[in-house]
């Protein structure tokens, strides 16, 4: 990480902040900002990507999937789900340059839950971000793919993570 | 030494075919008596499809009620499902949920089994009792059927034959989940646990379908003409049309909901086989629903995907991005269910009955023909359950 700039570093931990408090504040909106007109994103098991299973938790491949799901969650399923309030604790592990103002950058994480506010907390799903970030104007996601070693997940996920 | 006294639990059950006591789902002392007569009795339970292990020494692990077992492909191709315990001192051979391997080895003394089963290799064994033969000691197994490729197993030695025991009904529907031959690919798993009783995960029901998924309602998404077909021995199967709007004007990308089809497709089947396990084939996904209680609390379901053989690229992307946003524990149609699962668990702890209504047209008998937005098509299978059980009926 040592050839990378401290101000590329401080964008890509900046759009990361800004993802992880847009999400702990379920502001979906701010969760779209995050990403790129051609930004995708994934959550998928780790049993699954690390044996070439392509099948997804939640698969939003283009930016209409990406607006989407803000709807799922804001309009379709408000009404249905169980809310519960998510923490997420997010560690930068590596940044490669890829060139064109493109990094690649993977962060380890742990999301905590705590459902209808009233309960007690536990852990929603542990893994790693595997993200690729163009830096222009600010800095924002052309993937961000959430790989979680939590391969059976404590209940249902109504919100990406 | 006195003498030894078995007490099973036992129930009141209601005079009315549509009255089920809400007790049943939280009783924690029923689950060794539907451990005995119903995972390991009269029932058949689907444990793999051909195409989770296509090669030679593919293994997969899964329960029968409590018992571990695993599938594995022998070297002469065949599909052959084991406890999975040493034939000596009991230690599981498997400890992945999937994997590879030539052969199975005990760390424990190193006894060595072959992928068929045999006994290859126990050190030492001159030593062992006299009349010691390594053929004894091969891994049990069990009645094993094949259907479409999905193998099923068995502890009875005295159920019908699988066929004729998921009926006509049943495994005529079944076989176009499976891609009408069989022939599918693995396409991976969505694995999640639910807080409820196994009972109340497969209680889902044909009425709550327009209702509870308001998806369907904002995606104006109209169930076309089905049916439900439900047999004596408590397994329910439903087939209708999909009439999906032309016009979604909810998302901005409903490719998500394209129904391609094929000659062997409907719109939509959903089955459940007696105890838990669920089929479906909602559009363009394939999907079976292997389903593992974790005693009388919790359920872990496995949502194994397919494509089909013959499938272009192009369909199984389709159907990826389908399965992948649509069912499952995050999906956009069925997450609605699973919401359910937890509320019904804590609210079954309250007195009195659970009532089944839609479709009864008498609560004192009990009808195998009913509609398909009924919920009257789960009754056989709670009478199947309190006959398998024991349970008395209270007279009218």
């Amino acid at each position: 990480m040592s050839e990378i700039e401290p101000n590329v570093i401080f964008s890509i931990e900046n759009l990361n902040r800004d993802y992880i408090c847009a999400l702990d504040k379920l502001d979906m909106n701010k969760w779209l900002a995050c990403f790129n007109k051609q930004g995708t994103y994934k959550l998928i098991s780790n049993e699954n990507e690390s044996r070439g299973y392509p099948i997804a938790f939640m698969l939003d491949d283009k930016f209409e999937r990406l607006q989407d799901r803000v709807t799922q969650v804001n309009d379709i399923q408000a009404d249905s789900t169980e809310h519960y309030q998510m923490r997420h604790m997010t560690q930068l592990t590596s940044i490669t340059d890829l060139g064109n103002n493109r990094y690649q950058a993977d962060y380890n994480f742990t999301v905590y839950y705590t459902q209808n506010l009233i309960e007690t907390s536990s852990i929603l799903c542990v893994g790693r971000y595997e993200d690729i970030i163009l830096i222009e104007n600010g800095a924002s996601f052309l993937q961000r793919k959430a790989v979680i070693d939590t391969n059976v997940l404590p209940r249902y996920v109504a919100y990406p993570v | 030494m006195s003498e030894k006294f078995i007490i099973e639990p036992t129930m009141e059950w209601p005079a009315k075919y549509n009255e089920v006591p809400k007790e049943v789902f939280e009783k924690e002392e029923l689950w060794p008596l539907e451990l005995e007569k119903i995972f390991y009795g009269d029932e058949w339970h689907p444990v793999v499809h051909q195409s989770e292990i296509p090669n030679i020494g593919d293994y997969k692990a899964a329960d029968l009620g409590e018992i571990p077992i695993f599938a594995v492909r022998g070297e002469d191709n065949k599909i052959r499902i084991f406890q999975n315990t040493c034939t000596h001192r009991g230690t599981t051979l498997v400890t992945e949920s999937l994997g590879n391997k030539k052969e199975f080895e005990c760390p424990y003394h190193r006894w060595l089994f072959s992928p068929e089963g045999e006994l290859v290799g126990c050190p030492n064994s001159r030593e062992f009792t006299p009349g010691f033969d390594k053929k004894d000691f091969s891994l049990p197994t069990f009645r094993t059927e094949e259907f479409c490729g999905l193998y099923f197993i068995t502890m009875s030695d005295t159920v019908a034959p699988l066929k004729e025991y998921l009926g006509k009904d049943f495994y005529e529907p079944l076989s176009r989940i499976l891609g009408g031959d069989g022939r599918l690919k693995f396409a991976g798993y969505q694995k999640v646990h639910y807080d409820c009783n196994w009972k109340a995960y497969c209680d889902n029901d044909g009425y709550h379908a327009p209702l509870l998924h308001l998806a369907f309602k904002m995606l104006n998404w109209q169930g076309g003409k089905g049916v439900q077909n439900v047999s004596e021995n408590g397994h329910l199967s439903f087939e209708s049309e999909l009439k999906i709007p032309d016009d979604i004007t909810a998302l901005k990308d409903a490719s998500i909901l394209d129904f391609k089809g094929t000659e062997t497709s409907t719109g939509s089947i959903v089955q459940m086989q007696f105890p838990l396990t669920v089929y479906s084939k909602h559009m363009d996904m394939l999907n079976v629903r292997y389903a593992y209680p974790k005693g009388p609390k919790g359920i872990e379901v496995h949502y194994a995907y397919f494509t089909h053989e013959d499938d272009d690229d192009e369909m199984i992307e389709h159907r990826i991005r389908q399965a992948s946003n649509l069912l499952g524990p995050c999906g956009l149609i069925s997450m609605e269910d699973a919401s359910i699962f937890s509320r019904i668990d804590k609210g079954n702890k309250t007195p009195g009955m659970a009532i089944f209504q839609k479709g009864v047209k008498d609560e004192y008998q009990l009808e195998l023909k009913v509609g398909q937005n009924d919920e009257s098509g789960n009754l056989p299978r709670w009478e199947h359950y309190r006959k398998l059980m024991g349970f008395k009926r209270a007279e009218s």
